[in-house]
């Protein structure tokens, strides 16, 4: 890379000015919010300054349990989505003359109203009558109170948002096969490669920076998950707050209690936490690339 | 902690409020002239005007307000929204001010609340909105009082439901006038009832002896509520004890032992049920799947009887005492030019009057705000069709709403959850008493 | 023999691809199809249980009742102008950022970019009212440009699109660079048409998203002329229930604009563009 220049900010000029005043600015108001006691929204401060919020937050038995419910969160969406994802979008693009029909196809998810897909999913996972229910009893599996018990709620939850973040993921690395030159894959063809060392050998690390993308960012919405919460359980965090997740508990804090203090600092502990786990995986991806090099 | 019936503050604010109203209107315009005096000079002024002139007509017409346009923000939808638009337009076209009213939907309840904290927060609040009081207490001191314009400008305030009274003035002054209100009611199978020999239960004892029938040859819950959190806060006042006070749970008392007794028998005995899959009552009963439950009577519409049976709709069962929880907002000010204020005001006492909310209530299945309505011909003859207008008139006298304190949000929600998982858990009644005090107790 | 027998594990391969694909599209296009069928159902069927799959009689009259109970035909204009215009701002602020953070070298450009990554943690939902009081201090409240200018750029985005440019190898920059040619040029010659694909699909993303969005559009609009269409669906719901087939009606109204466009530019991303970038 060449020497360093401000051109490069003229680049991103655009793009800083939006974020400083729409992201930036907002933010650090909500962090000030996360150290002051009493914040009153109208008049912008509160009546002290301290660490209150954080102890209370911290002795919130429901703060603790939507930190404990989210992890177990991200750790089973975000791998099975990817790795779903990444083997439909393989056989997507391999699918000769219906690879468009497809395409199309797992694309819809993306453009389904939360409404439909909320209503659709409760009949899935209905004790009763539901679909999921219906395929375990084929396998002398008794039906199961998906929406009504508390240990299967949060199941329930990744179940669902693993296939609603599929299609995005799906989208992405279709996107990302294209930049991976027919060449590559001739030759394989002609040393008859067999598939899964094509898969290992040339797509994946073909599409890494994609997948890496979708990793990160899968991570971070995933953290961030609520509308997944808020549309399954119909407004609700599930069975007696079985499904809770940080970012639920943070609006509830914010537009239900109007307990904004509490609520900026949830926010600011997931912020950290997600920063942290960003700054280990960077670390992570760059210690395996130092040694393959 | 501290209540938010802050009297003494919220006073000098009101005061403030129709001083400040009143210099912005002479600065701006002088033929206002009620309106350029302190509010207790046009309160003696009004007041004059309406012992001198035997029509309360010409009184109004000596008001000089100014031909304004005042905004509405309100989360009404679909029907409601249409009816709301003919009052509007009926209020518009022949009120002699030539005020129009703009009204701006909001989205529903929750949006709406979150736009008027944040342009509470901008200082850009609209003229007028609904709000449930929870909304408020955030910036009560930017609503307009209207004790001044009740004592000096209204048809009979005395007409207005009392506990609808006592809701709109628990803050210290008269912050709004009710509006959309609705009743917690007991909808039930009537075609089950009668095929069991059941009658629509009046008491806790008779509840009981429903779900053991229902139970016993339906192998179904007999009944379920929509709202726990205010079928505890019913329960708890039904049996005589406070739900609670400025500083705290108010049920630790024999009552409120009782209550929560009853409730968890009630579900530990497989008497009543959660909703289950994420349904909501209404369908639930419309699919057979349970024999009754408490809901709103603005929610009746969404009850189906197309798979052929009928419904009954009876007052919710009491016990040493009647109580059923009412729903529903009020009408609020918040404009600051005292002209606009008049407008309002002008609106509001439109919406309010016998004949509108008559209209109203037929129209959308609210319940009218006033005593007045309800002897009117048209309403008694809407009753007469309408099963769930006649079952909530019965509960007028004894509806209530949740006192508004700090805590008052926070243990709503916390009710909710802690109540379910109490449930879910078969939790003993002991417990759970114990453990509904403590979960109250902690939001102070 | 050697022959027959790939040639069947080729089949068998070729069986159990399709199946797996058929099987999970099945899956995935259910809730649409659930939608569209729901749009068509009364008011009752819609609620009953067991569900039925189809109506018994198509309810067509839902799509009339649902498009005459807003103004549809001045929500449809009103979004479409804000989502070409905060499209348009996107991709133009996405590719001069991405191409920035890729290619140049600039003084704090990890610190920039990290602050970037890390706006993207901190949950929306706490942002909303600080940034709805920035509006109302610009006098935005009831414009376009309250609801274009603060979604023009997406570090989302710009991620994404920084990974796609990292992809094109090193050589072609020091080789336009040899030819004089200037980053700008390299960037609209070079970089865009070899990832056109990318930004095709950023484009849809956000145009998706543009077009769905719902609270902030509501926030910082109060009249009828200045709503979109997703405001609109808010009509069919009140305080005591919903009325969900005509939901599922708007819905339906709401999404065939995307699915239209999305049918329009797939083939763009289908077909592989990497060789006629190659040759720019």
């Amino acid at each position: 890379m060449e020497k360093k220049s401000v051109k490069g900010w003229i680049y991103i000029l655009p793009s800083v000015l939006i974020m400083c005043v729409f992201t930036l600015y907002p933010l650090i108001r909500a962090i000030l919010m996360s150290f002051s006691e009493n914040y009153s929204l109208i008049k912008g401060t509160g009546t002290a300054f301290g660490l209150g919020n954080y102890q209370e937050l911290f002795t919130d038995k429901y703060f603790l349990k939507a930190i404990r419910n989210t992890s177990i969160y991200v750790v089973f969406v975000v791998p099975l989505s990817i790795t779903f994802s990444l083997i439909i979008a393989v056989l997507i693009n391999n699918s000769g003359k219906l690879k468009g029909l497809f395409q199309t196809v797992y694309f819809l998810p993306y453009v389904t109203s939360v409404i439909a897909i909320g209503i659709v999913w409760r009949w899935i996972y209905n004790s009763q009558y539901g679909l999921l229910n219906y395929f375990l009893g084929l396998f002398g599996i008794s039906p199961i109170g998906w929406l009504n018990e508390t240990q299967y709620s949060l199941p329930a939850l990744i179940i669902f948002s693993i296939w609603k973040s599929m299609a995005f993921d799906i989208l992405i690395f279709l996107a990302g096969l294209q930049t991976i030159s027919k060449d590559v894959y001739d030759a394989a063809k002609v040393d008859s490669t067999p598939a899964w060392r094509v898969f290992f050998r040339i797509t994946v690390p073909g599409i890494a920076p994609m997948i890496a993308y979708a990793f990160i960012m899968g991570i971070i919405s995933a953290f961030k998950v609520y509308n997944e919460v808020f549309s399954l359980f119909k407004g609700s965090a599930g069975p007696a707050n079985s499904a809770i997740t940080v970012v639920y508990y943070i609006y509830d804090q914010f537009y239900n209690n109007f307990n904004y203090g509490v609520a900026a600092a949830a926010a600011v502990v997931l912020f950290l936490i997600i920063l942290g786990l960003t700054m280990l995986q960077r670390g992570i991806s760059r210690l395996v690339k130092n040694k393959n090099s | 902690m501290e209540m938010k019936r802050i009297g003494a503050t919220i006073l000098t604010a009101a005061m403030a409020t129709s001083m400040l109203a009143g210099c912005s209107s002479s600065t701006t315009e002088t033929t206002a002239e009620p309106a350029t005096e302190t509010s207790e000079a046009a309160t003696q002024e009004a007041t004059t005007e309406a012992t001198t002139e035997a029509s309360s007509e010409t009184a109004t017409a000596e008001k000089n307000i100014e031909a304004t346009e005042i905004t509405f923000w309100h989360a009404m939808s679909g029907a409601l929204e249409e009816e709301l638009t003919a009052l509007t337009d009926e209020f518009n076209s022949t009120n002699e001010y030539g005020i129009t009213v703009t009204l701006v939907n909001q989205g529903k309840y929750s949006d709406l609340e979150t736009k008027l904290m944040a342009s509470a927060a901008a200082g850009t609040l609209p003229d007028m909105a609904q709000a449930y009081n929870n909304y408020l207490t955030e910036y009560i001191d930017m609503v307009v009082p209207l004790d001044d314009f009740i004592a000096t400008d209204f048809d009979n305030y005395e007409d207005i439901l009392e506990s609808y009274r006592e809701e709109t003035s628990e803050f210290g002054f008269i912050h709004g006038l009710p509006f959309n209100k609705s009743a917690y009611v007991l909808f039930y199978n009537k075609t089950m009832f009668d095929e069991l020999g059941l009658e629509a239960p009046t008491t806790w004892e008779e509840l009981e002896a429903v779900g053991e029938k229902v139970l016993a040859e339906k192998n179904i819950p007999a009944f379920g509520v929509d709202d726990r959190a205010g079928f505890v806060e019913a329960t708890i006042r039904q049996n005589g004890g406070t739900y609670l006070t400025e500083t705290g749970a108010g049920f630790d008392s024999e009552e409120g032992k009782e209550a929560i007794e009853y409730i968890m028998n009630l579900y530990n005995n497989g008497y009543a049920s959660l909703p289950a899959d994420g349904e909501y009552f209404s369908t639930i009963l419309s699919n057979g799947q349970i024999a009754s439950y408490i809901g709103s009577s603005a929610g009746a519409s969404y009850i189906d009887t197309s798979s052929g049976w009928e419904l009954g709709v009876a007052p919710v069962p009491g016990n040493k005492e009647n109580a059923a929880y009412a729903a529903g907002t009020n009408l609020v000010m918040f404009t600051q030019d005292a002209n606009k204020q008049l407008a309002t005001w002008e609106y509001m006492k439109f919406l309010t009057s016998t004949e509108a909310t008559t209209e109203w209530a037929i129209a959308t299945g609210y319940l009218p705000v006033r005593e007045s309505a309800y002897e009117t011909e048209e309403y008694k003859a809407f009753m007469e069709s309408d099963i769930t207008a006649a079952a909530a008139y019965e509960e007028k006298d004894y509806l209530f709403v949740t006192p508004t304190f700090d805590a008052t949000t926070a243990v709503r929600s916390q009710v909710n959850s802690t109540l379910e998982e109490l449930i879910l858990n078969k939790t003993d009644a002991e417990t759970a008493f114990n453990t509904l005090l403590e979960t109250v107790n902690a939001q102070y | 023999m050697n022959k027959t027998s790939t040639k069947i594990k080729k089949i068998i391969g070729s069986i159990i691809k399709y199946l797996i694909l058929t099987l999970g599209a099945l899956f995935t296009i259910l809730p649409f199809v659930w939608m569209i069928l729901s749009s068509l159902k009364t008011s009752s069927e819609i609620v009953m249980a067991p569900p039925t799959f189809f109506p018994a009689v198509p309810q067509w009259s839902n799509y009339v009742k649902a498009w005459n109970t807003a103004p549809f035909a001045r929500y449809l204009l009103n979004t479409v102008i804000i989502t070409l215009c905060s499209t348009c701002g996107v991709i133009v602020t996405t590719i001069l950022s991405a191409f920035a953070f890729s290619r140049l070298n600039f003084p704090g450009k990890k610190l920039v970019f990290s602050l970037f990554l890390s706006t993207l943690m901190i949950p929306g939902e706490m942002l909303i009212i600080t940034n709805y009081i920035t509006i109302t201090k610009l006098k935005w409240i009831d414009t376009y440009q309250a609801m274009i200018i603060p979604w023009i750029s997406s570090v989302f985005y710009i991620y994404l699109l920084t990974q796609f440019f990292m992809q094109v190898p090193d050589a072609l920059y020091l080789a336009a660079k040899v030819d004089k040619c200037s980053d700008f040029k390299y960037m609209i010659k070079i970089m865009v048409p070899m990832n056109k694909q990318a930004i095709i699909t950023i484009a849809i993303l956000n145009i998706i998203s543009s077009w769905n969005s719902f609270l902030w559009p509501l926030l910082v609009t109060n009249s009828d002329e200045m709503r979109v269409l997703s405001t609109g669906l808010v009509q069919f719901q009140t305080e005591a229930g919903a009325s969900y087939e005509l939901i599922m009606a708007a819905s339906c109204i709401l999404v065939m604009p995307i699915i239209i466009i999305y049918l329009f530019l797939r083939k763009y991303i289908i077909e592989g563009v990497t060789r006629s970038g190659l040759k720019g």
